[in-house]
């Protein structure tokens, strides 16, 4: 993009529409080994965007995020990151590229301590003063995790390591997060918290692609969602407009 | 018992332990990080103790850089094995990992051997001492330098190590990758550096282990079987893959070793370490220290 585009912006327009788009996923088939999980599920998030990606258990959200993120290799289709294609890279390095993945069980370093796991969170980062700053907002985002800085991360409850796994990858400064059923196993109060947690980072910019069960929820987090059912894509649409969605009522909301 | 006596034992045991440390040392971190049972740290030991031999001998260097440069030679070794056998057996090996490398590392081992006899026949390359002062009494026991010198490498070269794996960035991921090899990549680590690292510093500690204990051990082929199992017997005792438990566990077998050869005579030390090591397998597994292994640092 020439750099007099960019410092007009009434042009804003010109700008390609994957370049807008954090993440492009066209047609993804992916599976373990022999069982095929996804059929042809396309998706897209936005710069700056919050999405849900909704659905029952055993949908196969879990494997768009693993195939995102490199840990599940695609059959066929296509994943773009900023434009350009991720698939066959290695997790390590679409890391770097600015996509976090926060897993079920987070991935923790459960031997280490808080501290040193969000340090590790910023291993590709070099700036050390840069590394400081996300500690600080960390520790700010979650006021638990500073108290229990020395502690390991194997005695924390489930929603101190939920959200350790957050700020662990909010530690490489993503443009993008992934964010896998973070309120499993989590009571109501926590769930809020992380909730809340997830809501900030997206105010800062972070463009967050969450799975969740739980529709309503998501729905008045989300701007935009999927709902996934048997790995193909059922719905997609502007948040408000699911919640009017009969069949979203029916099936999703217990209403009608 | 003479005070004298049990100190001076304790001492004997305690730069032989220092040596068993830095073999284990070695051997816990690739089986921690890398979950392969290395059979081929001995054949480390020997090319460190040739590599000092040459370059102390035929070109004459100060002893600690021919040790140092031992130790940069199981480095280089190391990690182009991996790179060459390793690295590719993990990309192709799905099941039964541990076996098949352990399979591996036993014909690495083969391999090593007889490339050494191949090399340099089957010859004992020998110095007498690498100080030139090779006796020093304390008390009444006559201690060579050399061995002195020995412990003092061990605990310097693992002293360094501990810090680097405990404050440094890489030190840190090589303990992260042991935890939780998907979170690793997660945070940003390659993982396939990370592994040919690992194995390049453990060959590095065994040749140095080697290197330094030249005048006490002349280098020969066969000369790393030894070295092998006591490594193994340390690691077992002081629990798989952990390698802060090698340090005390290897101490402990080098001075039971000492008091067995002076109580029970030379052909028992074996017997003591082989059916402590029997008891521990049978008892508790998990090694002394071992409660369930977190990885190579943490419990």
């Amino acid at each position: 993009m020439p750099t007099w585009e960019a410092n007009t912006p009434h042009k804003a327009h010109t700008i390609s529409a994957s370049q807008r788009r954090v993440l492009e996923v066209e047609n993804l088939c992916a599976g373990y080994g022999p069982l095929q999980v996804l059929w042809d599920v396309s998706l897209h998030v936005a710069s700056g965007e919050f999405v849900a990606l909704m659905g029952p258990n055993g949908a196969g959200k879990t494997t768009v995020l693993r195939a995102i993120i490199g840990l599940v290799w695609p059959m066929s289709g296509t994943i773009h990151l900023h434009g350009e294609s991720a698939v066959g890279l290695k997790t390590n390095r679409l890391t770097r590229q600015g996509v976090g993945f926060v897993a079920e069980d987070s991935s923790l370093f459960l031997g280490m301590s808080v501290h040193e796991n969000l340090v590790l969170g910023a291993y590709g980062e070099r700036d050390r003063r840069q590394i400081i700053r996300r500690l600080e907002s960390v520790y700010e985002l979650f006021p638990t995790l500073k108290a229990r800085s020395k502690q390991l991360a194997g005695t924390l409850s489930g929603g101190e390591q939920k959200m350790l796994g957050i700020g662990r990858c909010f530690m490489a400064g993503p443009l993008l997060l992934l964010v896998d059923e973070p309120s499993l196993g989590l009571a109501p109060k926590l769930v809020d918290q992380v909730m809340t947690a997830l809501k900030n980072l997206n105010r800062q910019g972070v463009a967050i692609l969450l799975a969740d069960q739980h529709v309503k929820r998501s729905l008045n987090l989300a701007s935009r969602s999927y709902v996934l059912e048997q790995g193909r894509v059922a719905l997609e649409g502007g948040s408000g407009d699911l919640l009017e969605n009969d069949y979203v009522k029916k099936s999703y909301l217990g209403l009608l | 018992m003479h005070l004298q006596a049990l100190a001076e034992l304790l001492l004997a045991g305690i730069m032989r332990g220092g040596i068993y440390a830095l073999m284990a040392v070695g051997l816990s971190l690739v089986f921690g990080v890398m979950n392969v049972p290395q059979f081929a740290h001995g054949e480390f030991y020997m090319l460190g103790a040739y590599v000092a031999y040459f370059a102390f001998k035929a070109l004459g260097w100060n002893p600690l850089l021919a040790i140092a440069l031992a130790g940069l030679a199981g480095f280089a070794a190391g990690a182009l094995i991996e790179k060459a056998v390793f690295s590719p057996l993990h990309r192709r090996v799905r099941e039964h990992w541990v076996l098949n490398s352990f399979l591996v590392t036993v014909g690495l081992s083969f391999v090593m051997q007889n490339g050494a006899q191949v090399i340099w026949g089957g010859n004992y390359y020998g110095i007498t001492s690498y100080w030139k002062t090779p006796v020093r009494f304390v008390t009444t026991m006559g201690i060579s330098l050399d061995r002195a010198m020995s412990l003092a490498i061990a605990a310097v070269v693992i002293f360094a190590f501990m810090i680097f794996l405990r404050s440094t960035r890489i030190g840190r991921a090589i303990r992260a990758v042991s935890q939780d090899e998907t979170g690793a990549m997660l945070v940003g680590i390659d993982l396939d550096r990370i592994r040919n690292l690992t194995f390049g510093l453990s060959g590095m500690l065994a040749a140095t282990a080697g290197a330094s204990l030249l005048s006490m051990v002349p280098a020969h082929p066969t000369m790393g079987l030894e070295p092998l199992y006591k490594s193994w017997y340390v690691v077992i005792l002081g629990g798989l893959g952990s390698v802060g438990a090698a340090i005390p566990a290897g101490l402990i077998v080098g001075t039971l070793e000492t008091f067995s050869y002076y109580f029970l005579g030379a052909a028992w030390q074996n017997v003591i370490s082989l059916s402590l090591m029997i008891l521990m397998l049978l008892l508790k597994p998990n090694g002394i220290f071992g409660s369930e292994v977190k990885g190579i640092w943490e419990r």
